[in-house]
């Protein structure tokens, strides 16, 4: 089986109003030896586990493009040396638009990295301002045309809705706008007011009009038909890729010794998550989920730095995730895909029938319309996309 | 002991004024708590996790002391510290009982206050020796000289009686304990050697080990550990696993003997068998007269408990039987709710009173809870001449089989200063109060007396009437009488359908407006569903309000990735276990605050 493997970057220049990921201002003294750091975990993961292999790589953050192409080239050689990360392998870096010149994409382009997602998130100064955006739209304009010249051509572009006070028109505007940069790969988030926030606090004290959940749903359906019709393929409650859906067969029984991959602009990367299959996280507070434990690093980029130079990385928060949670975790991840989740993988990896282990479950959500379910597999309906939590919660033990 | 060194009294006073932090200070000067300890947490009485949390006073409790007088003599001290609150008057009057004199404390920042007067007359009624304690004079708005002559005037008696003291400081205590010595008469006990046993049992509580533990005042005769006992109501005999005294542990001595205070281990599983009120006698040689047991406690406000799982009925009933020991004033009557299922009627002597029996059975017993709004009892005079009790608004019948449908009025005393006169009054205009009486008490406070339906006044009065004058006035309150009036039923509906636990029975005059009230509150505690949820008000069978619950259109997180999976899955564990202390009706989804909304109408 070949895994996933995340490596995080904990720094940005400023911190975005929303935010609540484990990231830093004002720590990028520490990326050498961060970066240090990541190759030596690297070293005793190699050292533990000699056979393991990986399928993608994805540099996440924080914000990934304040590394130098150096360093990305380092680490990506890492993984292909004693990883076995094959050649053509989906290699994916987060790029905040107002971090990146031409220069430096060419260079991470040789790097290895061959998708870039960029966070676009609005193309309205006010609203880029609210969220405390380093960045411009013209900024994310010209971040996307550096990239095609680089040779990127696989770009994802993140956007958030629902924001406090923002209108419908407002929001399909950014929609039309971001279209007309032709990525290949979109990921739209409706905004999460997290605890502790300057955002989530200016919202408590009634300076800003709370988001309102309806109008939410509203926007999602909408940005949903106009990239159906503009041909793209929801394959995840958020995430589009360019491309129509493939042929349901493809999904419900691979034939023997086939790849699994589903489309060519679908985040490779992500959907292991989703199939909740395995992956490693290097660096600061990065989950790994491997061998039936799933566990995170120390947070803190020098707690972590410290930890990895002792030699003995500790496991922060460590579940061993008995074989009912998982089945659970894996239904929670993966009725999320419209691929749903198949009775071939399910039997494939718990040797039960979907139908017996969670039969009740089954037909009352597909009594209330939120799940469809046939003999190749289960799915959460157009209707049940924007309920998922309701539907998961069930399948959990 | 000899009967003339035994001095039983208790402590008495407003709430807040202090007993408990006296009683401290009593049980640090006689040695029976460690110096060391009582620095440790103060209201060493105050035992229950709850008393010290809330820092009041739920149970009354009994110590006993041991003290050297000046006289050079050493006395056994029982002590049985009170509650404050209105609504533990019946755990005061119990332990009057078992008494002869009675420390009666007032806050020398506060004065005499509703409670004062009401556990005063109490103590009055049984005959104590009233020795007469103005605390807090550490306070740099204390005014012990002013209070003591209130005092005096109230008791009429002479000044010098009055103990000025620091409880907190500890200043001038044990003066306290020599006016207890010199002025509270000793038990009376008769002599002779064969004097069957008589024991009052005026508090128990339930100890897994050692069965019902009944706590004691000895009228005469002796009990000791190996003596078969006969329990005089309920005709059980048992022989006990021990008897002994509070120290204020339970600490085991060989014997009790007329006029003192202890507690027998009955070593009686069932919890019916050792009833408060009952009186324990020798099973050989058996008292031929119990003595006077209590009135039972009349509860005023009903309310019904539900297991939040369906399975757990005679769990709760257990827990409820086992409360009831140490909670004398409870009542339960099985009941069942096309709602709810099964559950308990339980009664209580007021909302405080309601809600600390639920948080009790929550922490002590682990019960998890579903609870109605509280409601009190009605009197109906039905078109057959039948005069009926009910104690849940779903029971009034159809208006056509009532002649009369009759309320419970209270009388209200309320001490407040001048100042706030109108404001007190406003309030219980807005309550369908009328003003009786208005008396003058000092320059500065008057004393008025209203009457009020207990139904206006059991869901916020007190708390109205504290943030009106700033906390400065107080009030106490007894029952009246049933009195009739134009009371109609306003039936709650949930998609349709009536729901018999919400139903509430108001004046016809407020109706429109309650009922509206109320639908918009659950409105707010009900949680969007997966369809719209329509809820209305009725009066009389027509609807006169309506609200909806809007349907559930997003409830899904929008970002999930690898590393979120145990953040995001603990979140959905959360959801689901939010879901447990909600009822199922029909398939909508009630939380427990939407069942007690009617508390919270404004
Ligand atoms: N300054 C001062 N505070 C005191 C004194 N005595 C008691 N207090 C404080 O008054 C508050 C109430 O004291 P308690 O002893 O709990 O009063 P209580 O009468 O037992 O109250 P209930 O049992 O709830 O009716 C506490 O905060 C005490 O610390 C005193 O002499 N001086
Ligand atoms: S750039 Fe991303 S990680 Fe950095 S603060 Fe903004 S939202 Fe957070
Ligand atoms: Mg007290």
């Amino acid at each position: 089986m070949r895994r996933a493997l995340y490596i995080h970057i904990p720094f940005c220049l400023r911190r975005c109003t929303y935010c609540d990921f484990n990231t830093y201002v004002g720590l990028l003294p520490l990326r050498a030896a961060y970066v240090e750091a990541l190759e030596r975990e690297a070293v005793l993961w190699a050292e533990r586990s000699p056979e393991l292999q990986v399928a993608t790589l994805y540099f996440g953050g924080g914000t990934p493009s304040l590394l130098s192409p150096d360093s990305v080239a380092r680490l990506v050689n890492v993984a292909r040396v004693r990883f076995a990360l094959p050649a053509d392998a989906e290699v994916t870096l987060e790029a905040n638009p107002g971090t990146v010149a031409e220069q430096q994409l060419r260079a991470l382009r040789q790097a290895g990295v061959n998708r870039l997602s960029l966070g676009v998130q609005s193309s309205h100064r006010e609203e880029l301002a609210l969220l405390g955006r380093i960045h411009s739209w013209a900024e994310a304009v010209s971040a996307v045309a550096a990239a095609r010249r680089a040779g990127f051509a696989n770009l994802s572009l993140d956007l958030i809705f629902g924001l406090p006070g923002q209108s419908l028109s407002r929001w399909m505007e950014t929609m039309e706008r971001v279209l007309e940069l032709e990525p290949e790969h979109l990921s739209l988030y409706a905004l999460k007011l997290e605890p502790d926030t300057p955002l989530a606090r200016r919202v408590a004290a009634g300076e800003l009009p709370a988001p309102d959940p309806d109008l939410a749903a509203d926007m999602y359906a909408r940005a949903g038909e106009l990239l159906q019709d503009a041909g793209f393929w929801q394959y995840e409650i958020s995430n589009w890729a360019r491309g129509r859906a493939p042929a349901p067969e493809i999904w419900a029984v691979p034939p023997a010794g086939q790849s699994e991959q589903i489309s060519a602009w679908v985040a490779q990367h992500n959907l292991i998550y989703w199939r909740n299959t395995s992956w490693l996280g290097w660096g600061a507070g990065a989950y790994s989920w491997f061998q039936g434990r799933r566990w995170s690093n120390p947070a803190h980029p020098r707690a972590y730095i410290a930890a990895v130079k002792s030699g003995e990385l500790q496991r922060v928060a460590e579940e061993c995730i008995p074989s009912a949670l998982e089945m659970g975790e894996t239904l929670m991840m993966g009725l999320r895909l419209a691929e749903g989740v198949t009775t071939h993988r399910f039997r494939a990896r718990f040797g039960l029938e979907l139908s017996t282990q969670y039969g009740d479950a089954l037909s009352h959500f597909v009594k209330l319309g939120l799940l469809s379910w046939d003999a190749e597999r289960l799915r959460l309906t157009r209707a049940g996309r924007l309920l998922g939590n309701q539907v998961f919660a069930a399948f959990l033990p | 002991m000899d009967p003339q060194h035994i001095r039983n009294f208790s402590i008495i006073a407003h709430i807040d004024h202090g007993k408990s932090t006296l009683a401290d200070r009593l049980l640090g000067l006689t040695g029976t708590v460690a110096a060391r300890d009582m620095e440790a947490h103060s209201q060493v009485l105050d035992a229950m996790e709850l008393e010290q949390e809330r820092g009041v006073t739920i149970k009354a409790s009994a110590v006993q002391m041991h003290w050297q007088a000046p006289d050079g003599e050493e006395y056994e001290l029982n002590l049985i510290d009170t509650p404050g609150h209105v609504d533990f008057g019946y755990e005061v009057s119990r332990a009057l009982a078992a008494c002869e004199g009675a420390v009666l404390v007032v806050d020398a920042t506060q004065g005499i206050e509703a409670q004062t007067l009401a556990n005063l007359y109490l103590a009055l009624e049984h005959d104590l020796e009233i020795i007469p304690v103005v605390n807090k004079i550490d306070l740099p708005t204390a005014q012990p000289e002013e209070i003591k002559l209130e005092l005096a005037a109230l008791l009429g008696g002479s000044l010098d009686e009055v103990v000025l003291v620091s409880a907190k400081e500890g200043t001038n205590v044990e003066a306290v304990l020599r006016a207890i010595v010199a002025r509270v008469p000793p038990p009376s006990v008769p002599t002779g050697t064969d004097t069957p046993l008589r024991a009052l049992i005026f508090d128990s509580h339930y100890d897994s080990y050692k069965g019902v533990i009944a706590y004691v005042r000895l009228q005469e005769g002796e009990v000791d550990g190996q003596t078969p006992l006969l329990m005089m109501a309920t005709g059980t005999k048992t022989l006990p696993v021990e008897v002994g005294v509070f120290a204020p542990e339970m600490k085991p001595v060989r014997v009790l003997s007329g006029g003192e205070v202890g507690y027998v281990a009955t070593g009686l599983k069932s919890v019916r068998e050792a009833r408060v009120g009952d009186t324990i006698t020798s099973a050989r040689n058996p008292a031929v007269q119990p003595l006077v047991g209590y009135q039972p406690a009349k509860p005023m406000v009903f309310a019904s408990f539900y297991p939040a799982e369906a399975d757990d009925f005679a769990d709760l009933r257990d827990a409820l039987e086992k409360l009831q020991l140490n909670d004398a004033a409870l009542t339960f009557e099985p009941e069942s709710s096309e709602a709810l299922q099964f559950g308990f009627r339980c009664g209580f002597l007021g909302l405080f009173h309601m809600v600390i029996a639920q948080e009790r059975l929550e922490r002590e017993y682990a019960q998890d809870l579903i609870i109605t709004a509280p409601s009190v009892a009605y009197e109906l005079l039905l078109v057959n001449g039948e005069v009926r009790e009910i104690h849940r608004p779903s029971d009034l019948p159809e208006p056509t089989l009532t002649v009369e449908v009759r309320e419970p009025w209270m009388e209200v005393q309320v001490i407040t200063p001048n100042d706030y006169l109108g404001a007190v009054m406003e309030i219980f205009r807005r309550k369908r109060g009328e003003l009786l009486l208005t008396e003058t008490l000092d320059t500065k406070r008057v004393l008025l007396t209203f009457e009020v339906p207990l139904a206006e006044m059991v869901v916020d009065l007190h708390d109205k009437l504290k943030s009106a004058t700033r906390g400065y006035a107080s009030m106490d309150y007894t029952f009246d009488g049933y009195r009739a009036d134009d009371l109609v039923k306003v039936d709650i509906l949930i998609t349709g359908t009536p729901v018999d636990a919400l139903a509430l029975i108001v004046h016809r005059d407020l109706a429109y407006e309650r009922g509206s009230a109320l639908i918009r509150k659950m409105k707010e505690a009900i949680p969007r569903q997966l369809f719209e949820v329509p809820i209305q008000a009725a009066v009389g069978g027509k609807i006169v309000a309506r609200v909806n619950v809007k349907a559930l259109r997003k409830d899904v997180l929008s970002k999930c990735y690898g590393g979120d999976v145990s953040r995001k899955r603990k979140l959905l564990e959360k959801q689901k276990a939010g879901k447990k202390r909600m009822k199922m009706l029909g398939n909508v989804v009630i939380p427990q605050e939407a069942f007690l909304a009617a508390l919270r109408l404004d």
